[in-house]
């Protein structure tokens, strides 16, 4: 690992200015995913700025929801009784991933911007644009079987790893961030994550030393039907190949709202407009779900690699369905 | 006399200073005055070097660099042929080959500079494939790309396909699987023209690495010196390649003057550059008649060695060797061969080359059970090998077998019969994208030891000595790489002797100090190395008998006073053992005919899985290992063998698959090469049956080390067969694959 600056942040906005004056430095969280791309040398920033005693940790009910701390851990937020009771399928995602000891360590911020698992980013002797803008995409010709099938670009095929923002976008959730100069702003999880375009260097819509400082989750009717399935090589240690975040409000057998969010497909959290239509207003039944799945990947392209991704999330679909609506 | 500790779970030898964190391995060494290096390797997989050029922004002149031009003595790696150079000099044959070494004290420095040098290759076509290879379209290895072959030729093949009612015919294909021990390629290396060789290391096999310096440096034997510490794992893939990576360290520090270089392999770089499991290709024609007898088998077995020899030979031996079976065939011909790839070269893994050849057998076996209409148990009851019949290489089983007995109580334990009926009958029931179940097995026999003249050949050495406080300490260059070597040695020993577990010790095996007993490969370690220690040991008590100080019973105490006199009337007391072949063992090398190992573990395996057909994720629930293997020596560490043989056999079969481009694997990390964690993991019940082997140790020991690795692939894909109808031929089946299996049939 190369040397850096260890600074222990007293305040948010102390933290924000902190990381904002200096472009190579970063904030720290649990540190599971930016210690990691440090020791492999895919991130080399010269200072890191250590938000985890700030008093940001709180989940706590509010305005009819629930606010989430930026520094809770993972853990503690999937544990959370508002949580379990009110949100599920938060619960079931944050579970779904990594592993025990890991959850225990890492923060929702952290979480949020946890980076790709594509492996030639991660190796330093290929090329990446994401890691080294400029130098190609080492995942277009080679290896691209956990790539992604939604909103790729030539210069990047990458997808957003994470399980927790998938349900998070499901659920309508808010980001609150701060900024260096004290501006907070409110995104939509939606808008948070972005797609590579012609800068895949740039993971989500925040500016350099914007500080997130929680999650706002707005009053839900998704907690009677909900379900968050994840397809993977293995049981535990292992990102999604495909996942599902499904939430029905059901009426009489008939949907009434729905959100369908599909992980491991694109660079950010893909949620389906088209498959949500499909289903809003139609029964709660495998056969209206089956149309919802169609519908979800119609507009898919897929890499050499990752074929598979298409029948797998449309199937990945159904099921979430299934089982949101207990019928499986 | 005290009790036996033979059969009892004492506590491990070095299981103290593992866990409490004592116990030194080698990137926990330093030095004073150490060097870090590097290896340059190539880019492609063949081609001719035209230059090598150091970049800007490195001060080179701080950097110990060498070429194949600094090596002192012959550039090869000996092991079975001289084909593979420590440093390519004019042609790469694979990617990844080393090319050129560096080091200097700075390790972020090192890494720089390594990325700074450019080396040059003019690309030549390369050959990835088994099928290319054979089909010679380039020749990149000798004249025909083939580095061994073998012909088993029992009976009259020929004559058979005429009389049988039905020839059954198939193909079946296994992957190659990285070894991924927890302890990486490691090791540190002090040379010099003075002092002579030194290497430190992680490693299975010092002798083989002392070997391979002595060429590398033309240096007589006692001026190298190999010691091997603590080891975090094998399973083959410390077998060859220490040699190669001593070696360079070696070169290094010869270069540097003495100062100590070490190497040690990130993750990436030991799992892209090192030895894996040989990819194979296996071709079935089986003659059998109505009544479900084996007439005929002809087998056509061939492995990929990558671009050098190394250890493919022996690979494909046990290879070819294992493909009849446990089944009583009177006509058989096994031709096989090993062929050359431009891949880094394959070798050693746990199994060694049986894994792959009984998968193909069994998977034949169901194959031809159900044309003959019956189910795969009653097909292979009617054709298991017994006492008194021939194997293959027309090896009399002299030993007492039961493989019918070994099947029933694998069955009673699974419940099997019950379950197939029921998951039959539920599987009928499912709708499409449920989830389906189903139980299989695989029936099946490892040989212990070197192949038939080979432990003759290496003539291995164990010797024991007693100080004057009457400790006693084995001296073997065996080596504990978490397998229980010194464990077993120990309890061998203290009850050959009568002596308490405490009192006796395994030295460390340094070349320096301990004799060669041979590899820590081919399940050879307790049965024959175990009963040199034995009869080592028993030299001891023979000696001090011997000299009149000890009588026929005697006492803990006794023994103590009898080694204070000895040692100090006659000095040093120690005893050496060496291998001798049990009477009447008959081997021919020409003809591949005879008895192909002093012992056979025997066993019967059953795995239960289920298959979701809307995710094509497939779990094994549940897993039965019945096998007979002599007597048990250690119940902890026997069954801790079995599993974890089991755990990396579910991992070939289901999850670790090596992805190839250009020759280079692609996955080369721990996230895209998935191997099964703790949490795929099915219990894993093993059940030991225990006929003593004649001439093995502690009343008589067979190997069990690469015997659990055999039976999982096909045990499992027959289970999946139940479960979903398709027969599979491949290993690793990925989920890709079964997709595209289950919708061609539905
Ligand atoms: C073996 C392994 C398996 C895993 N499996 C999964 C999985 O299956 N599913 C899954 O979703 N995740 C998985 N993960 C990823 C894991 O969830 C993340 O590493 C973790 O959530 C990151 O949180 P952290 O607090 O440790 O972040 P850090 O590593 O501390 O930080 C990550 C990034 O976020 C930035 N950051 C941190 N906090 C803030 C903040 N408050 N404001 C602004 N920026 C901030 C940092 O600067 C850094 O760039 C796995 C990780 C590992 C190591
Ligand atoms: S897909 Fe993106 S992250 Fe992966 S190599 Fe290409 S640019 Fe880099």
């Amino acid at each position: 690992m190369r040397p850096f600056k260890y600074v222990r942040a007293s305040d948010a906005a102390a933290a924000a200015r902190a990381v904002a004056a200096n472009p190579r430095a970063k904030f720290l969280g649990g540190g599971t995913n930016i210690l990691d791309l440090m020791k492999e040398d895919v991130e080399r920033p010269n200072e890191l700025v250590d938000v985890t005693r700030l008093k940001l940790s709180e989940i706590k009910a509010a305005s009819g929801g629930v606010s989430i701390g930026a520094l809770a851990k993972n853990s503690d937020t999937a544990n959370h009784p508002l949580i379990r009771r009110n949100y599920p399928l938060l619960t079931q995602a944050i579970v779904a991933g990594a592993s025990g000891q890991l959850r225990n360590m890492a923060t929702n911020g952290g979480n949020l911007l946890q980076r790709t698992r594509c492996q030639y980013f991660y190796d330093t002797a290929m090329p990446c644009n994401k890691r080294e803008p400029g130098t190609g995409c080492g995942a277009l010709e080679g290896l691209n079987r956990i790539h992604a099938i939604f909103g790729w670009s030539d210069k990047c095929v990458a997808t957003y790893p994470g399980d927790m923002a998938n349900a998070l976008y499901a659920l309508d959730a808010v980001v609150r961030v701060r900024g260096a100069s004290g501006r907070e702003r409110a995104i939509p999880v939606g808008e948070f994550h972005r797609l590579p375009g012609d800068t895949p260097q740039q993971d989500s819509n925040l500016a350099h030393g914007e500080l997130i400082t929680a999650i706002d989750l707005p009053k839900s009717n998704f907690a009677k039907n909900s379900y968050y399935l994840k397809v993977r090589d293995r049981a535990s240690y292992a990102f999604a190949l495909v996942s599902v975040a499904a939430a029905l409000e059901l009426e009489r057998g008939r949907v009434k709202q729905a959100r369908v969010v599909l992980g491991s497909v694109a660079h950010k959290p893909w949620r389906s407009l088209e498959a949500e239509a499909a289903l809003v207003g139609g029964p709660a039944s495998e056969e209206s779900f089956r149309r919802a799945a169609e519908a979800a990947l119609a507009g898919a392209k897929p890499l050499a690699h990752n074929g598979y991704k298409v029948e797998l999330g449309k199937r990945a679909v159904v099921r979430a369905l299934m089982r949101a609506s207990r019928l499986a | 006399m005290l009790t036996e500790i033979v059969g009892k779970p004492v506590p491990r030898k070095e299981g103290r200073s593992k866990v409490t964190g004592a116990a030194r391995y080698v990137d926990d060494l330093r030095m004073p005055g150490m060097l870090y290096g590097a290896t340059v390797r190539s880019p492609v997989a063949r081609g001719r070097i035209r230059s090598v050029t150091f970049g800007e922004g490195v001060p080179w002149d701080e950097f110990v660099v060498v070429t194949a031009k600094d090596i002192p003595g012959e550039n090869a790696v000996a092991l079975i042929l001289l084909d593979q150079p420590y440093l390519a000099s004019e042609f790469v044959n694979h990617a990844e080959e080393p090319i050129l070494l560096l080091a200097h004290a700075d390790k972020q420095l090192l890494e720089r500079a390594r990325r700074a040098v450019h080396v040059d290759i003019e690309p030549l076509p390369a050959v990835f494939t088994l099928a290319d290879s054979l089909a010679r379209t380039q020749t990149i290895w000798g004249e025909d790309n083939i580095f061994k072959s073998y012909l088993v030729d029992k009976g009259n093949v020929d004559e058979v396909w005429a009389q049988a009612d039905l020839v059954v015919e198939g193909e079946y294909s296994t992957g190659a699987q990285e070894q991924l021990y927890i302890e990486t390629n490691g090791v540190i290396a002090v040379a010099n023209a003075e002092e002579g060789v030194t290497v430190w290391g992680s490693m299975q096999c010092p002798y083989y690495v002392h070997k391979a310096l002595l060429k590398l440096f033309a240096l007589p034997p006692e001026r190298v010196r190999v010691v091997q510490c603590e080891t975090g794992g094998g399973f083959g893939g410390k077998e060859e390649y220490p040699s190669m990576i001593g070696g360079h360290a070696a070169l290094l520090s010869w270069k540097a003057g003495g100062r100590p270089v070490k190497i040690i392999y990130d993750r990436a770089e030991d799992m892209v550059a090192t030895t894996k499991r040989h990819p194979s290709l296996t071709r079935h024609r089986t003659a059998v008649s109505r009544d479900g007898r084996l007439l005929g088998m002809e087998i056509e077995f061939v492995v990929d060695g990558g671009a050098y020899a190394t250890l493919s030979a022996v690979v494909l031996s046990r290879g070819t060797i294992h493909a009849a079976g446990p089944y009583n065939c009177p006509n058989v011909r096994i031709r096989s061969r090993a062929v050359a790839t431009n891949v880094p070269p394959h070798g050693a893994f746990r199994g060694f080359g049986a894994p792959q050849s009984i998968f193909a057998l069994e998977r034949q076996m169901d194959k031809v059970a159900a044309a003959v209409g019956l189910s795969p148990a009653e097909f292979r009851r009617r054709n298991f090998i017994r006492q008194g019949e021939t194997t293959a290489t027309g090896q009399v089983i002299r030993e007492p077998v039961d493989m019918a007995g070994l099947l029933d109580r694998a069955f009673e334990l699974t419940d099997y019969q019950a379950k197939r009926e029921r998951f039959a009958r539920e599987n009928a029931a499912v709708g499409a994208g449920g989830v389906k179940r189903g139980i299989g097995f695989a029936s099946f026999m490892h040989g212990a030891g070197f192949t038939g003249s080979g432990e003759d050949y290496l003539k291995s050495i164990v010797g024991a000595e007693a100080d004057a406080s009457g400790r006693v300490r084995i001296l073997a260059a065996s080596t504990e790489i978490g397998q229980g070597t010194n464990t077993i040695f120990a309890q061998i020993a203290s009850d050959a002797l009568g002596l308490n577990y405490d009192l006796v010790e395994m030295a460390q095996p340094d070349t320096g100090n301990v004799p060669d007993s041979g590899p820590t490969v081919a399940s050879r370690t307790c049965m024959i190395v175990g009963r040199l220690v034995e009869s080592a040991a028993l030299g001891l008590r023979q000696t001090l008998q011997g000299a009149g100080l000890l009588a026929d019973e005697y006492t803990e105490g006794d023994w103590r006073e009898a080694c204070r006199q000895y040692v100090e009337r006659y000095g040093a007391l120690k005893s050496f053992s060496q291998y001798k072949p049990p009477p009447g063992v008959r081997w021919d090398d020409e003809k591949y005919e005879g008895d192909a190992y002093g012992a056979f573990a025997w066993a019967v395996y059953v795995a239960e899985v289920s298959v979701d057909t809307l995710t094509y994720e497939t779990r094994v629930d549940d897993f039965v290992a019945v096998q007979e293997v002599g007597k048990v020596v250690h119940p902890i560490l026997a069954a801790g063998q079995i599993e974890g043989g089991v755990a990396q056999a579910i991992g070939f079969t289901l999850y670790e698959n090596v992805v190839w481009q250009d020759g280079r694997m692609v996955n080369n990390g721990m996230t895209n090469y998935v191997m099964p964690t703790s949490v795929d993991l099915p219990p894993i019940r093993v059940h030991f049956e225990e006929q003593p082997y004649e001439y093995g140790p502690a009343g008589g020991a067979k190997g069990i080390g690469e015997l659990p690795m055999d039976g999982g692939a096909p045990a499992i894909l027959n289970a999946i067969e139940q479960a979903t109808g398709v027969s599979f031929t491949h290993v690793p089946l990925m989920p890709e694959a079964l997709m595209r299996g289950l919708s061609e049939t539905t």
